[in-house]
Order: C-alpha cells, then sequence, then structure tokens
C-alpha cells in the first residue's frame, strides 16, 4: 500500500517539477525574467564604417592616375562600396562575379591581402588606388615587385614552394572542373616544379626578389606580358 | 553582372598583372579600346523634366533603349538633349535602374501604366528587384484576373451567336438565369421546392400529440405519413427532372457528372429511390434510416442560387492548409493535454478519466472553452494542467482564424468588385458611346454640307473646318477625305443607318431566293443584330462611325472587293465548285442578293487552303457570311 502511495506521490513530485521548470522557461522566452545578465539586444552590426579619402591632391601627388582619371576611379569604388571601405567579404563577392565557373575566393583573399598595404583588414580607397597607380602606371621593376609581393603570402621575402603551390592552386581554382584538358591535381603541383626550375637560380628552394626579378626581365614573354595592360582606365 | 560591378573590370584586369610571371603560355592581345571618348553627361528631357547621367551609367545595359543606338532617334538638335514625350515619375525608376542595377516598382504607380513604361525602354520586368518583385506580381496577377473577369462577363452577357442549339440555349439557361424569362421561372421554383423539401423534412420529426391507442407522443412524419410521403415524391421528381434536364444540356457531360454541384444533386434523391426499391427488410431499413439523413443535402442545392454560399465553400477551399495545420495542432493539442491530465488524475478516487482517449473529450471540451462540466479534475495538478489547457486551447484556435477571415473578406470583395464593375462598365460605355455618337455620323454631315466636289475642295475645305469645328480639325479633314478616296475607289457610298434599313428592309421583301428561305426570313432583323454586333467586335479597326453609316454599302465593297479578288484564289480546289455558282450572279446584281447567295459555301474549307498570306482574303470572306446571315 505504501508503494501506491509513493507511485502517486511520486508522479505528482514529478509532474509539478516538470511544470515549474516549464513555466520558468517559458516565461523566459516571453522575455518576462532573465537569467543571465548578457541578454543585451543583437548587436547591430557595426553600421557604416565611414571613410572618407584623402583629397584629391594629394591622391594625385601619390599616384600617376590624373584628376580625371582618379574621378572616375571613385565613383566606381563608391558605388559599390558606399561606407569608403571594402572589407575581404565584399571584395570576395566582386571579384568572384568575373569568374563565374570557378571558385576565386581563395585568390581574391591573396589579392586583398596584396592591396591593403597597411593590414587594417580593409582596403580603402587610397590602397585601391595606390595598387591601381603601380599595376597601371608603374615601371616595369614595380610591377615585378609588386607580383612578387603578391606570391610571398606571408611576406617574408622570399617565395617558397608551399607559398607558390596555395597560388597555384587558386589560380586553377578560378577555372573551375569544366577545362579543356581535363585538370588534373597534380598540375598545379607540376606547374609550380616548372616555375621553381626557371627561377629559382641557386636551386635553395626559395625565391628570392632578385632571382624573380632577374629572371623575369630575362624573359620576353612574361615582359611583354607586363605591359598588356596599360590602358584599361 | 550587376552595373556596378562592371565598373570593377579595369581593377580585375589590373590584378591579372599577377598571373604573369607564372603563365604557361604567351597571353593574347587586348582588345583594342576604341571608347577613347570621354564619358560625358547626357541630358534626357522627358515631358519636361531633365534628367542628366552619366553615357556609361546608360551603356551599362546596351540591349535597352536607352543604352543602344536606338536613343538616337530621340535626339532633339535643337537643344542638343534627347526628349521622351513618357512620364516622368516612372521614367525616374527606369533611370535609378541604369545607376543602381536594382529596378524598383513604386507601389503608388498603375500596374499597367508601369509595364508599359518598361515596354517602351525595353528593360524587361523581371529583373525587378525581389524587394519589389512580390508585390509587382501580385499587382499584375490581379490586374490579369479583372482583365479575364471582364472578358469572361463580356463574353458571357454580350454575345448572343444566333445559331446556338436549343441544348446550348437550356445550358446557358441553367447557368445564368437571368437570360430569360423562362430560366428565372425555372429558377425560383426550383428554389422554392427546395425549401419545401427541406422543411418537410425538419417537419417531419416533430412530434405531434398521440394516437388513440399509444401513450407515446409520434411524430408528425407518422402520423401523416401519406401527406409526406407525396410531398417528397413531388419534390423529388422536379429534383430528377432537373437533373436530367442539366445533364441533358450540359456541353461536357462527364465534367458535368464530376462537379460537386451534380455529386450533391444526386445525394439529395438518390435516398428515396433507394427507399422505393428497397423491401421493408429488418436488417436494412436501419441502413435505410440512415440514408435519409442524406436527404439534408438538399440544401445545398441552394447553393447555386445564393452567390454568398458558394463564396464561402470556395473560401474554404482556398484555406485548405490553414484549416488543415488549425485540425493539426489542436491534434496535437489535444494528444499532450489529454496524456497529462490522464496521468494527473490518476490517482484521484473516481476519476472519470479512465483513459487517454476518455480524456480526449475533456480536452475537447475544454480548450474549445466549452466546458460542459460532466469531467472535472479533482486533484491539484490536474487542475493546474486543466487551466493551461484551456488558455492554449483559445490560442490555438484564435490563431488560423484571421487567416481564414481574411481569405473570405478577399475573396468577398473580389467578388462584389466584379459586380461592381459589371455595372459601372455599362454606365461607362453607355455615356461614352452618347458622347460619341455626337462625332459618328461626322463624315456624313461633311458629305451633307454638299462639300465633296473636286472643284470646291480646296475653297470649302476652310468653310468645313469652320462648319466642323472640332478640336482636331487637320485630323478630321484627312479622315474625311480619306473615306472619300474610299467611296471613289468603290464607286458606291456611305450612307447612315436608317437609309440603310429600310434598303434592307425593301431588299428582304422584294426578293425571296427560293432555297435559303431562312436567310430571307430572319435576314431583316439577323442582318441588324449582326451589324450591331459586329460594332463591338475589337478585332475590327474600321472605325465605328464608318460601319454605322456604311452598313450596307460596306458589305457590297466587300463584296465586290471579294469578286475581284476571286480569280486568284480559283486555283484552290475546294472553291472551284462553289466558284461557278456565284460568279455570275455577283456580276450581274452587285446588290444585297449577292451577298445573300453567296452564302451556301461555307467557307470554312479556306483556312485549310490557305496559308497565312492569304489571311486578310478569307477574312474578308468571313466577313461578307457574316453580314449576309
Amino acid at each position: 500500500m505504501l508503494n501506491v502511495l509513493w507511485e502517486t506521490e511520486g508522479l505528482q513530485a514529478v509532474g509539478i517539477v516538470v511544470l515549474v521548470c516549464a513555466s520558468l522557461k517559458l516565461l523566459h522566452l516571453l522575455g518576462l525574467i532573465n537569467f543571465s545578465e548578457d541578454s543585451v539586444e543583437d548587436e547591430l552590426e557595426l553600421s557604416a564604417v565611414r571613410h572618407r579619402p584623402e583629397g584629391l591632391e594629394q591622391l594625385e601627388a601619390l599616384t600617376r592616375f590624373n584628376r580625371k582619371e582618379l574621378q572616375i576611379l571613385y565613383r566606381g569604388f563608391k558605388n559599390e562600396c558606399p561606407s569608403g571601405v571594402v572589407n575581404e567579404d565584399t571584395f570576395k563577392v566582386i571579384y568572384s562575379q568575373f569568374f563565374p565557373q570557378g571558385d576565386a575566393s581563395m585568390y581574391a583573399h591573396f589579392l586583398f591581402n596584396a592591396f591593403d598595404t597597411d593590414k587594417d583588414g580593409s582596403v580603402s580607397f587610397e590602397d585601391f588606388v595606390m595598387g591601381l597607380s603601380i599595376l597601371l602606371r608603374g615601371s616595369v621593376q614595380e610591377k615585378l615587385n609588386w607580383a612578387f609581393n603578391l606570391y610571398d603570402i606571408n611576406k617574408d621575402g622570399y617565395i617558397t614552394k608551399e607559398e607558390m603551390l596555395d597560388i597555384m592552386k587558386a589560380i586553377y581554382d578560378m577555372m573551375g572542373k569544366c577545362t579543356y584538358p581535363l585538370l588534373k591535381d597534380d598540375t598545379p603541383r607540376q606547374h609550380v616544379e616548372i616555375f621553381f626550375q626557371k627561377m629559382d637560380k641557386n636551386k635553395d628552394g626559395v625565391v628570392t626578389i632578385d632571382e624573380f626579378i632577374d629572371c623575369c626581365q630575362n624573359d620576353e614573354n612574361i615582359m611583354r606580358s607586363m605591359q598588356l595592360f596599360e590602358n584599361v582606365i | 553582372m550587376a552595373a556596378g560591378v562592371a565598373a570593377w573590370l579595369p581593377f580585375a584586369r589590373a590584378a591579372a598583372i599577377g598571373w604573369m610571371p607564372v603563365a604557361s603560355a604567351p597571353m593574347p592581345t587586348p582588345p583594342p579600346d576604341n571608347r577613347r571618348k570621354q564619358d560625358g553627361l547626357i541630358l534626357l528631357n522627358v515631358s519636361g523634366q531633365k534628367f542628366q547621367t552619366w553615357r556609361n551609367t546608360l551603356e551599362r545595359y546596351p540591349d535597352t533603349l536607352l543604352g543602344s543606338t536606338e536613343r538616337e532617334f530621340f535626339f532633339h538638335e535643337e537643344t542638343n538633349e534627347y526628349f521622351f514625350d513618357r512620364d516622368p515619375d516612372i521614367f525616374r525608376h527606369i533611370l535609378n535602374f541604369y545607376r543602381t542595377g536594382k529596378l524598383h516598382y513604386p507601389r503608388q504607380e498603375c500596374i499597367s501604366a508601369y509595364d508599359e513604361e518598361l515596354a517602351f525602354f525595353g528593360i524587361i520586368p523581371e529583373i525587378i528587384g525581389d524587394c519589389c518583385y512580390e508585390e509587382y506580381k501580385d499587382r499584375r496577377r490581379e490586374n490579369q484576373e479583372r482583365i479575364q473577369d471582364d472578358e469572361d462577363s463580356e463574353n458571357q452577357n454580350d454575345m448572343v451567336p444566333p445559331d446556338m442549339t436549343f441544348r446550348e440555349t437550356m445550358w446557358r439557361a441553367f447557368e445564368n438565369p437571368h437570360t430569360s424569362t423562362m430560366a428565372l421561372v425555372f429558377y425560383y421554383v426550383t428554389g422554392f421546392f427546395i425549401a419545401v423539401s427541406v422543411m418537410a423534412n425538419v417537419v417531419e420529426t416533430v412530434p405531434c400529440g398521440t394516437l388513440q391507442n399509444r401513450v407515446k407522443q409520434v411524430s408528425c412524419g407518422e402520423r401523416y405519413a401519406l401527406a409526406f410521403f407525396c410531398l417528397d415524391t413531388a419534390c423529388v421528381m422536379i429534383f430528377t427532372v432537373e437533373y436530367l434536364l442539366r445533364l441533358m444540356a450540359a456541353p461536357s457531360r462527364w465534367n458535368f457528372i464530376k462537379s460537386v454541384m451534380s455529386v450533391i444533386d444526386v445525394v439529395a434523391i438518390m435516398p428515396y429511390y433507394i427507399g422505393l426499391v428497397m423491401t421493408d427488410n429488418e436488417d436494412v431499413s436501419g441502413a435505410f434510416v440512415t440514408l435519409r439523413v442524406f436527404r439534408v443535402f438538399r440544401i445545398f442545392k441552394f447553393s447555386r442560387h445564393s452567390a454568398g454560399l458558394r463564396i464561402l465553400g470556395y473560401t474554404l477551399k482556398s484555406c485548405a492548409s490553414e484549416l488543415g495545420f488549425l485540425l493539426f495542432s489542436l491534434t496535437m493539442a489535444i494528444i499532450i493535454f489529454a496524456t497529462v491530465m490522464f496521468y494527473a488524475e490518476k490517482g484521484s478516487s473516481a476519476s472519470k478519466f479512465t483513459s487517454i482517449p476518455a480524456a480526449f473529450w475533456y480536452t475537447i471540451v475544454t480548450m474549445t472553452t466549452l466546458g460542459y462540466g460532466d469531467m472535472v479534475p479533482k486533484t491539484i495538478v490536474g487542475k493546474i494542467v486543466g487551466s493551461v489547457c484551456s488558455l492554449s486551447g483559445v490560442l490555438v484556435i484564435a490563431l488560423p482564424v484571421p487567416v481564414i477571415v481574411s481569405n473570405f473578406s478577399r475573396i468577398y470583395h473580389q467578388s462584389q468588385r466584379a459586380d461592381k464593375r459589371r455595372a459601372q462598365k455599362k454606365t461607362k460605355l453607355g455615356r461614352i458611346a452618347a458622347r460619341k455618337s455626337g462625332g459618328t455620323s461626322a463624315y456624313l454631315q461633311y458629305k451633307s454640307n454638299g462639300l465633296l466636289s473636286d472643284l470646291i475642295d480646296e475653297a470649302s475645305k476652310a468653310a468645313g473646318q469652320a462648319l466642323v469645328c472640332k478640336a482636331n480639325p487637320m485630323f478630321d479633314t484627312h479622315h474625311n477625305h480619306l473615306l472619300h478616296c474610299l467611296e471613289k475607289t468603290t464607286n458606291h457610298e456611305f450612307v447612315d443607318e436608317q437609309t440603310f434599313e429600310t434598303s434592307l428592309l425593301e431588299v428582304s421583301m422584294a426578293k425571296h431566293p427560293p432555297h435559303s428561305p431562312s436567310l430571307s426570313s430572319g435576314s431583316s432583323s439577323q442582318g441588324l443584330s449582326c451589324c450591331s454586333r459586329r460594332n463591338k467586335r475589337k478585332s475590327f479597326n474600321v472605325p465605328n462611325s464608318n460601319m454605322t453609316g456604311g452598313h450596307r454599302n460596306s458589305i457590297q465593297e466587300l463584296s465586290t472587293i471579294h469578286i475581284r479578288e476571286r480569280p486568284i484564289t480559283n486555283s484552290r480546289s475546294s472553291l472551284n465548285a462553289k466558284f461557278e455558282e456565284t460568279v455570275p450572279l455577283n456580276c450581274k446584281q452587285p446588290y444585297i442578293t449577292a451577298a445573300v447567295i453567296t452564302l451556301p459555301t461555307p467557307p470554312v474549307t479556306t483556312p485549310e487552303n490557305d496559308g497565312s498570306a492569304s489571311s486578310p482574303d478569307y477574312s474578308q470572306a468571313n466577313i461578307v457570311r457574316v453580314s449576309a446571315l
């Protein structure tokens, strides 16, 4: 008989406990009580990091573009990024739109790092325009310098095989799957080998800036292609 | 690609320098850059409101009007701008599309005006941004429905094709009782009998006092069994006749049988026949009694008579998903609460909650706030659960109800709007016709002023303009001259309607072609009806003013044209036979008789022989056929 009594009592106790917990949860859900103190509202995203670029005259002095070209560039830049800076995600999105078949995000990441010279995580208009100035109006030396900077991921002055492999994979990723002939898995690696054979003069496994510039200046194809995009703006 | 991203193409190209040192093959030469011209401002003047933008902005979308060379057609040299005679408010949105790459739909604009502007500027509406796309699609759908409604109602009400078979007339009478008096009478009679039948079913069960030998009350049905049986028989006979008539008249019998109303009709009259057929077998009579329940479905026959009922049914059908959700959530809640109640009340003595299904009844009664009180919880836990149950019941039921209500309201207002529109349209057309009739006989008036002779044309043009002074005298003058040219071409004249009618009557009485009596007997009235109908046909491009005046002659004109073109179609084999018998008659008497006689030759076969190129040819043949009938 005691068992029966305990059973019913036990059931009742369980029921009461469950009910109390459920009601507490419901009240918490309804926002009437707060358990922890971090019930701050969702943090609004850091809205509009406003950034205003340097004046037109300074930029004219810093870069090799004239006023009109800077105006055109700024209008395009501001249209896409009204806040005045590009962060990495937006950059990736923009760049990926030019390469719809493949995945351009890795290369865009490297490109972003190459443009973001002050390493603050965002590319402002000055960074953008200075990078473009080198690419479009710079001397061959400067362009090669820029390319070396792009390949040197950790910016230590040496391009290692792993860094080059990352870059190469990123470039091949942009091609996507549908290529002719079919991309094999070790195509990037082979390409890196070819590159290192050409560039690495002292065969020490890394390419320094001087080796790189020397080798490129001796290669006709590369020199010609450096002039290719002179009149883009 | 978004427009703004196109501005980053130079950057992407510049960044390609990063690939150069690792390239395995030489690069291709870049395309010649011939957009060396400066990026200038373009001035767009839209009905006086000036918009300016960069040339490059517009050229982002070269397959639209503004982005292609098509805009050069609108260049205005004197002011050195592009002038568009369109709506500036809507143009604002179109220009914003070029600027931002996103097309928005302004809510306050009329959807057809907006569509027209988009079509003019060569922009497809599918690129409307997600923010406005839903609204746009909704409005468009509403507009389409409205147009569809108008077309349907027009087809129903205005079209009285004279060659409807008896079956089609009957079907039409059934569907729209307002078309003829007979249909109206039939409609009310059936309505009356439905009501009588339903009332009889109800009154049948009322207790009617006691019989002599019994103590128990008997129902009226048992007391006056014969009377009720006769009444039932009469009603069922009417319903059966109605059903059979509808079945006979239906254009598609299979569809009719499948439709809801026909099923209701069948279900309503079946019990009677089954009752007749069945014997007084003890076992079966129980089932028979159940069948009599179906007699109550006769009340659904009222839905043919009441638009409100139909709307209700339609609403329930369209809210099926909400109703389903309501049902599902209720079931879930019932099961949960019944289970909890059962276990809560298990301990208490003499509890009515003997099982979970037994607790279902309590839960339902509590959730719908009925509260009969036949089952009440006794334990404290049970009472707590019971209160939670009733609170949540109110919530669960109240949630889907507004959705259903709003659906009903929308459908109801839609149907009201359709009716209102139809009524408004009639008055609107009437008013427009009244205003137009002032100007229909402009040409005839012009003629009657004796101003048609070529000699005095120049002098009279000025006088004519003074007499017929409208807002657009130049247009009218040229128009009148055009009609005059047509008269001279065909050597016939336009006349007004009265003259035409009188001549028609004369002709039909004077000449009775023996082999087509039906034509002549009905020719006058039908001719007039077809003429008036022809006016309303939208496919005609001939202006109304022409046709009212020139019916008689235009038919002859067309028949003469028809004649002239006959030699071309002579080569078609199927027409050869008809040719011989018609040609001589046509040539001799170029008046109404010709039109009358050409008709046994149904040009229906022509579509098979004629290619699309000759469609104007046989459409004229069609015209002849229609008009002469």
